[in-house]
């Protein structure tokens, strides 16, 4: 078809617009980037703004002696990883059984999951729940309330229930019981929006903010997030670092650990997303249209 | 419900009883390993999400740690009313109300905006190309987003001081001036969401009949004819339903954005509701009283919802 002048301008308003919008998706990363590897007086004057002025790894050096993420990393993993599977593993227990039309209660337990995103208990008493369990300070505080989060169970739910019924009619016949056709037939299919799921509960544990903040007492079982927190919210935590560091070392500026910071946490963000994005962007589009 | 399964399955065919009988008895059967599965996910909704839910009449009691939710002694109204003859909280509910407001209304149409501008481009690499910047800030946790806010705003050496200085020629504290700090809160949440918030449109766009614009084409629609007459209407139905579903979120500010971005000089305008249950609740131990601001919190939304689903309802695009 071909296109009017007036067209051809819209079209490459519209081509602009976008390029600047994924400009400006990029660059305060690239900034945090640069700042975490510029040369400390540089980023003292405020010179550093797209690429890095210099070259040290300063920051790091400093982030990874002078504070405990190392610890708090590997907490983060823990929490990310022993999560994801258990959250996998019951969302699909949840979601199957929910596609089955001969399911005793179905509409029941489909109109109570869904009741509970339009109504919820509030943080007080999940939280006076919670430490009646008494998980406070345990990561099964982090683990259990999030179990199943109600929106991919939907979504998981309505991509199940596009499987066609002749697969479940034909291993019927074959002798094939729920648990050996969720496994064999159901699962596989559901790969994409699985992935998906996977990636969105990594995400939800790996930025876990508040729950870490309310649930553990315990400094030392403190996650990536609550550190990276307290160190931008806390400049005197840095200025004490600075202060008991050896008199020849250069002082770093709270910008350049905060950004290193950053980047620690950022990064196996950025390492996964490649691998992921085009599952879900299927993955959502098919909740998104489902649902 | 068993019966109308029966015949809704197998009125095509014939059976005699005692076929009939069998099937009844496999039902059975794959309920109970159905039943196997759910049932964990039974106990984990009571304990997680409805026993939180009836907790929630501790609103109207006088909560101490010896008699715990369910033993406490009642206070009826007490809570509410102390909480509406104070100031402060009415304060914070009004706080809250603006900062969602805002953030809903202004941060509504940028996710349709580029969803349609996404739709017009032809070249595939450049859309995902867009897509995929444009879908990462989500990803990134409130902590990582203040975190590059806070740098970049710095008033030392953060750079958009720096060229604030050399425009203007003197330093400015955005996080510490009730408005900047307001312009920072509604586009920081824009920045973080908007991108992935197109993508609800983007699929909705998906499933536009493509014979549409090419009927319009051949009418002499030119694009932004073809935008306004085949493209809105194809996804207004999404955009009541997201506009839904932001209502039922009116009365909460998520917490980790108000949390990581506020500061004293601000609290005028930044203490909302989540903020205030964490600090006066779980810091302060006041928890009756917070517990009923959260039930205040909880119920305006669901009624929010209902009524605007009946509206949405009167224009045949309601969620149920």
């Amino acid at each position: 078809m071909q296109l009017s002048a007036g067209e051809k301008i819209m079209v490459s308003v519209f081509y602009a617009i976008l390029v600047v919008a994924g400009l400006l998706c990029l660059f305060p990363l690239i900034h945090i980037v640069s700042l975490s590897i510029s040369d400390t007086h540089a980023v003292a004057s405020g010179w550093v703004t797209v690429f890095p002025i210099g070259f040290s790894l300063h920051s790091y050096q400093q982030l990874f002696e002078g504070t405990p993420i190392l610890r708090s990393l590997w907490n983060s993993v823990q929490i990310t990883a022993v999560g994801v599977v258990l959250s996998m593993i019951f969302t699909i227990l949840a979601a199957y059984p929910l596609t089955r039309t001969y399911f005793y209660g179905r509409k029941l337990y489909t109109f109570a999951i869904i009741f509970t995103l339009l109504f919820g208990g509030g943080l007080i008493p999940t939280f006076l729940t919670i430490k009646s369990f008494g998980l406070l300070n345990t990561y099964g505080a982090l683990w259990l309330p999030g179990l199943i989060s109600t929106f991919n169970l939907l979504v998981l739910r309505s991509f199940m229930e596009n499987i066609p019924t002749e697969l479940d009619d034909a291993a019927r016949i074959d002798g094939c019981g729920d648990w050996l056709y969720l496994a064999k037939i159901v699962l596989p299919l559901s790969m994409p929006v699985l992935t998906t799921l996977a990636l969105f509960y990594g995400v939800g544990y790996w930025n876990s903010f508040f729950n870490v903040l309310m649930y553990m007492n315990d400094t030392t079982k403190y996650n990536l997030s609550v550190l990276v927190q307290q160190m931008i919210q806390s400049q005197t935590m840095l200025a004490q670092m600075n202060s008991s560091d050896s008199a020849d070392q250069i002082l770093l500026t709270p910008e350049e650990i905060n950004s290193a910071a950053i980047m620690v946490m950022v990064l196996p963000i950025m390492i996964v997303y490649p691998f992921l994005q085009k599952h879900f962007v299927k993955g959502v589009m098919i909740g998104a249209v489902k649902g | 419900m068993f019966r109308s399964y029966l015949q809704e399955t197998l009125t095509p065919y014939t059976f005699t009883i005692r076929e009939v009988s069998l099937i009844g008895n496999s039902i059975w059967k794959r309920n109970l390993s159905l039943y196997v599965m759910f049932a964990p996910v039974i106990v984990f909704f009571i304990a997680f999400k409805y026993m939180p839910m009836a907790g929630s009449i501790m609103a109207f009691k006088h909560y101490n740690f010896g008699d715990g939710i369910w033993h406490s002694p009642w206070v009826g109204l007490d809570n509410f009313r102390v909480l509406f003859s104070t100031p402060a909280t009415i304060q914070i509910i009004r706080n809250t109300l603006l900062l969602s407001l805002l953030s809903i209304f202004i941060g509504f149409p940028f996710p349709i905006l580029l969803a349609i501008m996404l739709n017009e481009v032809k070249a595939m690499w450049f859309k995902r190309l867009v897509q995929t910047l444009i879908f990462l800030p989500h990803f990134f946790s409130w902590i990582i987003v203040a975190g590059i806010i806070v740098t970049v705003f710095s008033q030392q050496s953060g750079v958009v001081n720096e060229l604030w200085k050399s425009l203007f020629g003197h330093s400015f504290a955005f996080l510490y001036h009730e408005g900047s700090w307001l312009a920072i809160f509604v586009s920081s949440g824009i920045w973080k969401e908007a991108g992935f918030s197109a993508i609800v449109y983007l699929a909705a766009l998906g499933s536009i009949d493509s014979s549409l614009y090419e009927a319009a084409g051949l009418d002499g629609a030119n694009k932004w004819k073809q935008i306004w007459h085949v493209t809105l209407p194809g996804i207004s139905s999404t955009v009541v339903l997201m506009f839904i579903l932001s209502m039922g979120r009116v009365m909460e500010v998520g917490f980790d954005q108000v949390f990581m971005l506020q500061n004293s000089t601000v609290s005028n305008i930044s203490e909302v509701i989540s903020t205030y249950i964490y600090k006066i609740g779980l810091m302060g131990s006041q928890f009756s009283l917070t517990a009923a601001i959260g039930l205040f919190e909880s119920i305006v939304s669901l009624i929010l919802v209902i009524i605007t689903n009946r509206i949405a309802r009167k224009f045949g695009s309601g969620l149920w």
